[in-house]
């Protein structure tokens, strides 16, 4: 039964893998600031791994952040969406290549929705949000079949 | 004290603030930076844009017929660079915004288009054509001796001033 409502609601969380902080002061605006309001997709952020449905990544992984990434990406039960937030974990973006970045964030963990801009714009996250939305519905169906 | 009661008045009647977006329209600004708009017409192949992508998102490819432009969305850090050294405007930021896809559609080049070569009108070499932009910058007013040197290979162009000048 408590998946029927669990659809409804994903909780977010974030993780910062060494980001500029750009990327995430647009997170903070998109939940925080009643313009954007993200919690009217339903969406609420958590502070704990342990809760989290739809995981938001920002930041090129670099080698400091990489251990704490793989740590953290262990903590978050399955299923779960990844959705990367910014150029930086889709493609390393104007970091790409250096020597301290152990990037793209599909290295490491399956992604499913990548959101590009440097940094995106609060509604670009609403888009991303709405379409991992959208994948965890099919994806929890899955899960609760099998 | 007082301009407080009147912005929290006007607020109060204006209803919510909430931008509609993900469920209706937003407002864009004109001159927003967003997804590169690309227009083949207008482009001549000098490499500009790709010199001063500090991203690497354009590539400009050489092949049998001319060249190819490609820009790769997902490494395209929107700072507007190659709209602005652009000599001709064929690259520039559109407002577009929806930068959102699925992962499945990472790799996908979001502009992939051809820049056609035009012959020579005294060979047969093959050569990047000038368009009317890029005249325009450099000649006071596009005559026909203008466009007709424009349309010469460098080696024809050379040949064609010492005939002019010496026979």
């Amino acid at each position: 039964m408590l998946s029927r409502y669990a659809v409804k609601s994903p909780w977010l969380f974030r993780i910062n893998t060494g980001s500029c902080n750009g990327c995430d002061v647009e997170l903070a605006t998109t939940a925080l600031i009643p313009r954007y309001d993200v919690e009217r997709l339903g969406c609420k952020y958590t502070g704990s791994p342990k809760h989290a449905d739809i995981v938001l990544v920002t930041g090129p992984i670099t080698a400091r952040s990489e251990s704490y990434l793989i740590r953290m990406l262990d903590e978050i039960p399955e299923p779960r969406v990844v959705v990367a937030i910014g150029i930086c974990p889709i493609s390393g973006g104007v970091y790409r290549d250096s020597y301290s970045i152990r990037g793209p964030l599909d290295k490491f963990v399956e992604v499913d929705v990548n959101v590009s801009g440097c940094p995106i714009r609060p509604q670009s996250i609403l888009d991303g949000v709405a379409q991992a939305i959208g994948i965890w519905k099919e994806k929890i169906k899955i899960f609760h079949k099998a | 004290m007082a301009q407080f009661f009147t912005i929290a008045l006007r607020n109060f009647l204006k209803g919510p603030t909430t931008d509609p977006y993900p469920f209706g329209e937003t407002y864009t600004p004109e001159n927003y930076r967003g997804i590169i708009a690309y227009s083949p017409e207008l482009c001549i192949g000098c490499g500009t844009c790709e010199y001063v992508c500090p991203s690497g998102a354009i590539k400009l490819r050489h092949h049998e017929s001319g060249m190819n432009f490609s820009y790769w969305l997902s490494t395209c850090c929107h700072c507007g660079n190659c709209g602005y050294y652009c000599p001709t405007d064929a690259v520039f930021n559109s407002n577009d915004f929806h930068t959102a896809r699925a992962q499945s559609e990472k790799y996908d080049a979001t502009i992939n288009d051809d820049i056609a070569s035009v012959q020579c009108s005294r060979c047969d070499a093959m050569i990047p054509r000038a368009v009317d932009a890029l005249l325009a910058r450099a000649y006071d007013e596009i005559t026909d001796t203008v466009r007709h040197r424009a349309s010469l290979c460098p080696d024809c162009r050379r040949l064609e001033q010492f005939e002019r000048m010496y026979l």
